[in-house]
C-alpha cells in the first residue's frame, strides 16, 4: 500500500547508523520516546511521516490512523494525550491553519501525556501552490513551545525530546521542519526504541479541562508561566554556540545552519555561529550572551525576519550598536541554499570565493534555450486527463473552473487550462458559490475524493442551504485514494491507515444526503461522461458528478502483484492523419510524435513503456486510427 | 574527502532508489552522507534533482549541491542533462547519460522540437570534463524485462568505469536492501554494468 524507499532502516538497531530522510527519522524519534497513538491527513513535505507510521504501526504495536482531515486528526490525537497516551499529529503548513482551531484551546488546557504536533512548511512551495507560509508565526499566538532540527539526526533528536518537554510542562509542543529538512537524507545514529503504550484512562479533571471564564484566565496565566519555565530550562541548554573567531557573528536556525555552516568553509570563516534549536520561547539570555560583545551579526532564517527582530530587541538592551544583517541581504521569500547564503557572508565579512553565480547562471539558461519544457504533469493513463477532456467538450472554453488540491492541480497548465484559481482544500466548491449568487457564469468546480471528505462537504452542504444562483456543478474526481501525496487511503477507499477493511463510504450517497442530484460515470469513458455531464448542464440546484476511476499507478501496482501486464495500445499509420489530437489536446506522455529522417513527416506512435493502458485515447481519435495490441495467443 | 553526485531525471524513472542505493552504499564505508529527495507534486511526471554527497561530517553539511559544484552527474534522461549543467563545471564535473529521450508533451503542445543527442552534447561540453553516453533503458529492456533495471546498469558502470568513488560490494550490498523485490534482476544488472563501465567508461 505504502511505499517509503528506505523503511526498512527506520526499525534497525539501537547503536547503528544509517542513512534516513528527515521525516523518516521523525518516526524513529518518536518511537524511542514510545509514541502509542498517531493521526494525520497526509500533505507534502510532512507525507512520509504518517506513510512510514502506517508501514510500520502493527509491527511495532502502536495505533496509526489516516484521519479525515488534520483539524480531526488534532482531536483524535488530543483524547489519546489526555488519556495518557503519548501521541502525535503531522501535517504540512496550510494543514495547520485546517487544525488551528482546535490547537489553540489545547495547549491552554494542557496536556497529560506528551503531545507533539509536527508540522513541514513549504518555502518554495516544492510540493505546495497556493502560498509560502511560516508556521513559526503559529507558535507565536498559540504560546507553544517550538523545536526545530537542521538535519534528519536532529530530526531524531529534537522529536524525542519534544515529547520529553511536552510531558514534563503539560503543553503539546511543535516540532517544525521546511522542505529541505523533511526531505533531505542524512546520516544518523539509531537510540534505543521504548514499547509504545497504547491504552489509557481519560480521568475528569476540571481544573485543567474547564476553560470558561473565570478560569480561563487562570489557565492562560499558567500558560504564560509555562512558557517562561521552559525559556529558563532550556533555553541555554537546547540552543548551541559554535564559538570562533572575530567580532562578527552568525545567527541561525534550521537548514539555513547547515548552509551556513558549509558556505563558510568553501569561504575559509571561522566566525562564532548561535544556532536556535528552540525557536519558541527564543531564549533572551542565550542570544544577549551571544551578542553583546559583538560588532555585527548575520541572521540566516528562511521566510519571515521572526529570529531577526528578536536579535534587533534584545540588542536595543544589552549592545544597541550592533549592526544586524539579514532580509536586507536575503529574500523574504522562497528557500535559502548555499548560492543565496554565500553572497551574503561575501558582503558581511568582505571575502570573495570568486565564483560568479550569476554569469553561470546566465550561461545554464542560455545552454538551455530553446529546449522544450518539462512541467510536471498528469500521469499516462490517468483518469483526471479523460474527466477535463470531457469536461470541456460539455462547457467549452469560457467556463470557470474552479481548482482544488490534488493531483488534478495540474490541470492548471496547457492544454488543459482547467483550474482558474486555486485555493484551499475545499475551497473550489466555496468559492464558486459566491461568484454564483453574483454572476450567471457558468461554473465547473472540480475536487478530488479525498478533498471532498476532507472539507469539501460543508460547501457543498451550503448550496442546499443557501441555493439562489445559477448553482454550479461540482464535479467529483474519485479516483478511489489520496493519490497526489503517495496514495494513503481515505474513508472512501475501504481501508485504514493500518491495513484494516472497512466499509468504503460511497461519495454519491453523501453528496445526495448533503442535497444534491447525483451521476456516477466511468471516469475512462468519454460517451458516458459527456452524457452525464449534458444531463447535468440542465439540471437547477446543487449537482454533482462523481467521475469514478481508479488511480491508474494503483493499477498498474495491483497488476503487477497479479503477474499480468497491462493492455498495450499502437496507432495504425494507415489510418492515422497527424491531426495532432492525441498529443496536443489530449497530450497523454505516452503518445509520442517523432520526426525519423530530417524534413520528413512526423510519426505519431505509443511507447509501450510508458503507457498505462487506460484506452482513452481509443475514444477520443478522430479517425479510430488507435487500437490495443493483441497479446501472444489472442484472436 | 567530499564527493558530490547529482541525480536527475522524470519522476517515475526510479531516481529515488537509486539515490538511495548509493547512498546506503556510502554509509555501508562509514561515510557521512547527506542528499535531497523531494517527492509531491514534482514527481508527476516533472523534474526531479535529487542530490546525494557523501564525505567527512566537518564538509559535508547542506542537503544540496553548491551550483558548479558537482563530481558527477547520472543523467537518466538526456535533456535533463542539459538543465543539470546548473550543477557542472568544466574543470570538475563527469556526465553519464542514459541515452532514454522522453518527450515532454510541451515539446508538440508548444512545438519546440526535443534536440537531438549530438545537439545535447554540444550544450553539455562548456560543462563538463567528460561526457559519457549508455544506453541503460534500453539494456534494461532487453536484459531484464524493463527499462528500471536501466538504473542499475548505470550505477554498475560508474562504479566499474571509477567514476564513483565506492567499493562494488558496497553497492551489492546496499541493492540488496534498496530492492528487496527483485535483488536478484538488480544484482545481475549491476554486474552487466559494472562490465560496461570497466570496458566503456574507465580511465585506466
Amino acid at each position: 500500500m505504502t511505499k517509503v524507499e528506505t523503511t526498512v532502516d527506520v526499525l534497525e538497531e539501537p547503536g547503528k547508523k544509517v542513512v534516513l530522510l528527515g521525516n523518516e527519522a521523525i518516526v524513529r524519534g518518536a518511537l524511542e520516546a514510545g509514541v502509542g497513538f498517531v493521526a494525520a491527513y497526509p500533505g507534502t513535505p510532512s507525507s512520509e511521516v504518517p506513510m512510514t507510521f502506517s508501514a510500520i504501526a502493527k509491527k511495532v504495536g502502536l495505533y496509526f490512523e489516516y484521519s479525515t482531515n488534520e483539524k480531526v486528526a488534532f482531536e483524535a490525537v488530543t483524547g489519546a494525550a489526555w488519556s495518557g497516551v503519548r501521541a502525535m499529529s503531522c501535517q504540512k503548513h496550510f494543514g495547520l491553519n485546517v487544525a488551528a482551531d482546535s490547537i489553540l484551546p489545547v495547549a491552554v488546557t494542557g496536556v497529560r501525556a506528551g503531545l507533539v504536533v509536527m508540522v513541514a512548511d513549504d518555502p518554495s512551495g516544492w510540493s505546495s501552490a497556493q502560498s509560502e507560509e511560516d508556521t513559526r508565526y503559529y507558535a507565536r499566538m498559540f504560546k507553544m513551545p517550538m523545536l526545530e532540527p537542521s538535519n534528519p539526526q536532529e530530526c531524531l533528536d529534537f522529536t524525542r525530546l519534544a515529547f520529553e518537554i511536552s510531558e514534563e510542562f503539560q503543553v503539546p509542543v511543535f516540532l517544525r521542519t521546511t522542505t529541505k529538512v523533511s526531505h533531505s537524507i542524512g546520516t544518523v545514529k539509531l537510540g534505543k526504541m521504548k514499547k509504545p503504550r497504547t491504552k489509557g484512562r481519560f480521568e475528569k479533571d476540571p481544573d485543567n479541562y474547564y476553560n470558561l471564564r473565570p478560569h480561563l484566565q487562570v489557565l492562560h496565566d499558567r500558560l504564560n508561566k509555562k512558557l517562561e519555565q521552559i525559556e529558563e530550562k532550556y533555553g541555554l541548554e537546547l540552543n548551541k554556540v559554535f564559538p570562533g573567531k572575530g567580532k562578527i557573528g552568525i545567527i541561525t536556525l534550521g537548514v539555513s545552519f547547515e548552509y551556513a555552516k558549509e558556505a563558510l568553509l568553501e569561504l575559509g570563516l571561522n566566525p562564532p555561529i548561535a544556532k536556535i534549536n528552540l525557536t519558541h520561547p527564543i531564549s533572551k539570555s542565550f542570544v544577549a550572551n551571544f551578542i553583546k560583545d559583538k560588532e555585527a551579526v548575520l541572521v540566516l532564517e528562511e521566510l519571515e525576519p521572526i529570529l531577526e527582530d528578536f536579535v534587533k530587541q534584545v540588542a536595543k538592551e544589552v549592545n544597541p550598536n550592533l549592526v544586524i544583517h539579514g532580509k536586507d541581504m536575503l529574500p523574504r521569500y522562497d528557500e535559502y541554499n548555499l548560492e543565496r547564503v554565500i553572497p551574503a557572508l561575501e558582503k558581511v565579512f568582505g571575502k570573495k570565493l570568486g565564483i560568479d553565480f550569476a554569469d553561470h547562471k546566465e550561461k545554464v539558461a542560455s545552454a538551455s534555450k530553446g529546449s522544450p519544457p518539462r512541467k510536471p504533469v498528469l500521469c499516462p493513463g490517468c483518469p483526471h486527463r479523460s474527466t477535463f477532456y470531457a469536461v470541456k467538450k460539455v462547457f467549452g472554453n469560457e467556463t470557470i473552473y474552479a481548482g482544488d488540491i490534488g493531483c488534478y492541480i495540474l490541470g492548471v497548465f496547457e492544454p488543459i487550462n482547467m483550474q482558474d484559481f486555486i485555493v484551499s482544500m475545499g475551497a473550489g466548491i466555496g468559492v464558486s458559490h459566491g461568484i454564483s449568487i453574483v454572476s450567471d457564469q457558468d461554473i465547473v468546480a472540480f475536487v478530488g475524493d479525498s478533498t471532498f471528505f476532507h472539507a469539501g462537504m460543508p460547501a457543498l452542504l451550503n448550496y442546499k442551504f443557501n441555493d439562489f444562483g445559477k448553482t454550479p456543478l461540482v464535479v467529483v474526481l474519485d479516483n478511489a485514494i489520496t493519490a497526489m501525496t503517495g496514495h494513503q487511503p481515505h474513508p472512501g477507499s475501504g481501508f485504514t491507515g493500518m491495513g484494516e477493511k472497512v466499509e468504503a463510504v460511497k461519495i454519491e450517497e453523501v453528496a445526495k444526503a448533503l442535497g444534491a442530484e447525483v451521476r456516477v460515470s466511468n471516469a475512462f469513458s468519454q460517451k458516458q461522461l459527456i452524457e452525464a455531464l449534458r444531463e447535468l448542464k440542465d439540471i437547477k440546484g446543487p449537482k454533482v458528478l462523481i467521475s469514478r476511476g481508479e488511480c491508474r499507478l494503483l493499477t498498474r501496482r495491483k497488476f503487477r502483484a497479479k503477474g499480468l501486464t497491462m493492455p498495450n495500445f499502437q496507432i495504425d499509420q494507415e489510418k492515422c492523419t497527424k491531426c495532432g489530437i492525441c498529443t496536443n489536446d489530449f497530450a497523454c506522455p505516452a503518445i509520442v510524435k517523432a520526426t525519423m529522417k530530417l524534413g520528413e513527416e512526423p510519426v505519431y506512435s505509443i511507447d509501450p513503456e510508458t503507457c498505462l493502458g487506460c484506452a482513452v485515447c481509443v475514444q477520443i481519435c478522430p479517425e479510430g486510427a488507435i487500437h490495443a495490441v493483441k497479446k501472444e495467443g489472442e484472436k | 574527502m567530499k564527493f558530490d553526485v547529482m541525480l536527475t531525471g522524470v519522476g517515475g524513472e526510479g531516481v529515488l532508489t537509486t539515490q538511495v542505493m548509493i547512498a546506503r552504499a556510502a554509509n555501508i564505508e562509514g561515510h557521512y552522507v547527506r542528499g535531497v529527495q523531494l517527492h509531491g507534486l514534482a514527481q508527476r511526471g516533472g523534474v526531479i534533482p535529487t542530490f546525494v554527497r557523501f564525505g567527512s561530517e566537518k564538509e559535508v553539511s547542506s542537503p544540496g549541491i553548491m551550483q558548479a559544484n558537482a563530481d558527477l552527474i547520472l543523467a537518466f534522461e538526456p535533456l535533463e542533462a542539459v538543465r543539470a549543467t546548473y550543477y557542472a563545471r568544466k574543470d570538475k564535473t563527469t556526465f553519464v547519460i542514459d541515452d532514454n529521450p522522453l518527450v515532454p508533451i510541451y515539446a508538440n503542445i508548444l512545438n519546440v522540437p526535443y534536440p537531438s543527442l549530438n545537439e545535447i552534447i554540444k550544450r553539455i561540453k562548456p560543462f563538463a570534463k567528460e561526457i559519457h553516453v549508455l544506453n541503460a533503458s534500453q539494456l534494461g529492456v532487453e536484459k531484464f524485462g524493463s527499462a528500471i533495471f536501466g538504473n542499475t546498469i548505470l550505477v554498475g558502470a560508474v562504479t566499474g568505469g571509477g567514476l564513483l568513488p565506492l567499493r562494488e560490494n558496497s553497492l551489492r550490498e546496499a541493492i540488496k536492501v534498496s530492492a528487496p523485490r527483485y535483488v536478484e534482476g538488480n544484482i545481475k544488472a549491476f554486474e552487466l554494468g559494472l562490465q560496461l563501465g570497466r570496458e566503456k567508461l574507465s580511465r585506466r
